[in-house]
């Protein structure tokens, strides 16, 4: 028993410790970069979970005054609100972004928070209605908390409970977001993934901490546990198209190239403008000897990115594989260009002249 | 020999988040086995350009330790460094800056 006690003090003063380092170096990254919205955003949440919530809605405020479109830093702001009862702010905020993104279900549901506990039971019932509309998690959440039954909202005696526990998840999630994000930035893939496993266990539906724990195990080298991870985050978002890069690169660390392929070539239907990916996906026509596809993707790259140097030199080398001599020395020359000291491409055109 | 050029750029760009380099300011592209790698390098750690001698040491022991782990991954058959600020020349890795002064 005594053991067991000890050992959550010394889990929490470690806590405690790390809260403190992160916080010190927020500190003074903000007086290096005082106009960086991510960083006043950060150091708002960080404040308002120890419960300092006049200098964190200083924060968010400022976050919103440089970046009036940043969606975390607004739904912080409103939580905040909320959280210090101060409805009338809150519902501003609120009703104000629902007009620029119906759709978001999440808005919606913050918005039956507040109409609940300010015992507009009828219009918090609406706002949980399309909340559930809009997205699945909401109508599983519900169904199971039995909020949500036979197409009607119940906001029956725990209503309020069950409204609170998934309104407090979601900041919950967003603050371990950020611990393991900071964590694998400091090199501590471990600690990292512990944190970012608690964001995604309290919102299983947040594709970016799926896409976060992707990320981390594939540094950490546990390449199973990553493409299951980055499969989820595609599950939920199923237009992210960085995800399907990512799955693309650590099947080819695998050398799983007919899945890296499958991947990567979605990944470029999904982002066309991105010059990387046509890049790689390039590199992946050119191993399945398919020259006319891969010439094409860096056709496209070089479109995208004139000084994509690298796509020059490949596509270069794509035509001698051809014979197509001419276009080959043409590469080469627009190369030698803008690197007249590459050995390697002057010996390339020297022997093709 | 395996030479598939795509995974050989996936554990390029795997070796380079791993490493103590700041990777951000570095392009890499693999051209039949060949690894490429151009831009500014700098160790993440270090908040110099490197011309200090200790700094400088750890940067040559980054810059070898880098050129190591690429050269071991299957198919590679070389690399071609072409960085702004280091130079490797009679298999020593020198600092651009001092070469051309010490030419001067």
């Amino acid at each position: 028993m005594d053991s067991e006690k000890s050992a959550r003090r010394r889990g929490k003063v470690k806590w405690l410790r790390l809260y403190r380092r992160i916080l010190t170096e927020i500190e003074r990254e903000i007086k290096i970069h005082p106009a960086y919205a991510d960083l006043q955003n950060q150091i708002g949440l960080l404040l308002m979970v120890k419960g300092k919530t006049e200098k964190a809605e200083r924060h968010f405020l400022e976050a919103l005054r440089q970046n009036p479109k940043y969606r975390e830093a607004t739904f912080n702001l409103s939580f905040l609100y909320v959280e210090t009862r101060r409805w009338e702010k809150a519902e501003e905020i609120l009703l104000l972004e629902v007009k620029r993104h119906p759709e978001d279900a999440f808005l919606h549901q913050l918005l039956g928070v507040l109409y609940f506990q300010t015992g507009r039971k009828k219009q918090a019932a609406g706002r949980i209605h399309k909340a559930i509309q809009h997205h699945s998690y909401f109508r599983d959440y519900y169904s199971k908390k039995r909020v949500w039954q036979r197409g009607v909202v119940h906001l029956h005696r725990k209503a309020e409970g069950v409204l609170r526990e998934i309104h407090w998840s979601h900041h919950s999630a967003q603050f371990h977001n950020f611990i393991g994000l900071y964590l694998a930035k400091k090199g501590k893939p471990r600690q990292a993934i512990l944190e970012l496993g608690k964001a995604a266990g309290l919102k299983p539906d947040e594709f970016v901490f799926h896409a976060n724990l992707g990320t981390v195990y594939a540094y950490q080298g546990a390449y199973p546990k990553a493409i299951q991870e980055f499969q989820k985050a595609l599950k939920i978002q199923p237009f992210y198209g960085m995800g399907y890069a990512n799955l693309s690169y650590v099947y080819g660390l695998i050398r799983r190239t007919r899945e890296a392929f499958r991947c990567m070539k979605k990944a470029v239907r999904i982002n066309p403008q991105y010059a990387d990916l046509r890049y790689n996906l390039a590199l992946l026509y050119s191993d399945r000897k398919r020259y006319e596809e891969a010439a094409f993707e860096l056709k496209k790259a070089l479109r995208i990115n004139p000084s994509y140097l690298f796509a020059r030199i490949n596509l270069g080398v794509l035509y001698e594989d051809q014979e197509r001599w001419k276009e080959a020395r043409r590469e080469y020359r627009k190369i030698l260009q803008v690197t007249p000291e590459d050995k390697h491409i002057r010996n390339r055109l020297e022997r093709i002249s | 020999m395996l030479k598939e050029d795509f995974v050989i750029q996936s554990n390029v760009r795997q070796i380079l988040i791993r490493s103590n380099i700041d990777y951000s300011r570095i392009t890499f592209g693999t051209v039949k086995g060949v690894v490429y790698l151009r831009g500014v390098f700098k160790s993440a750690h270090l908040h110099t350009d490197g011309s200090g001698e200790g700094a400088a040491n750890i940067t040559i022991k980054s810059l070898e330790s880098l050129e190591k782990k690429i050269k071991g991954i299957p198919g590679v058959i070389d690399i071609e460094f072409e960085l702004t600020n280091w130079t490797k020349a009679g298999g020593q890795w020198i600092l651009k800056k001092a070469q051309e002064d010490g030419g001067r």
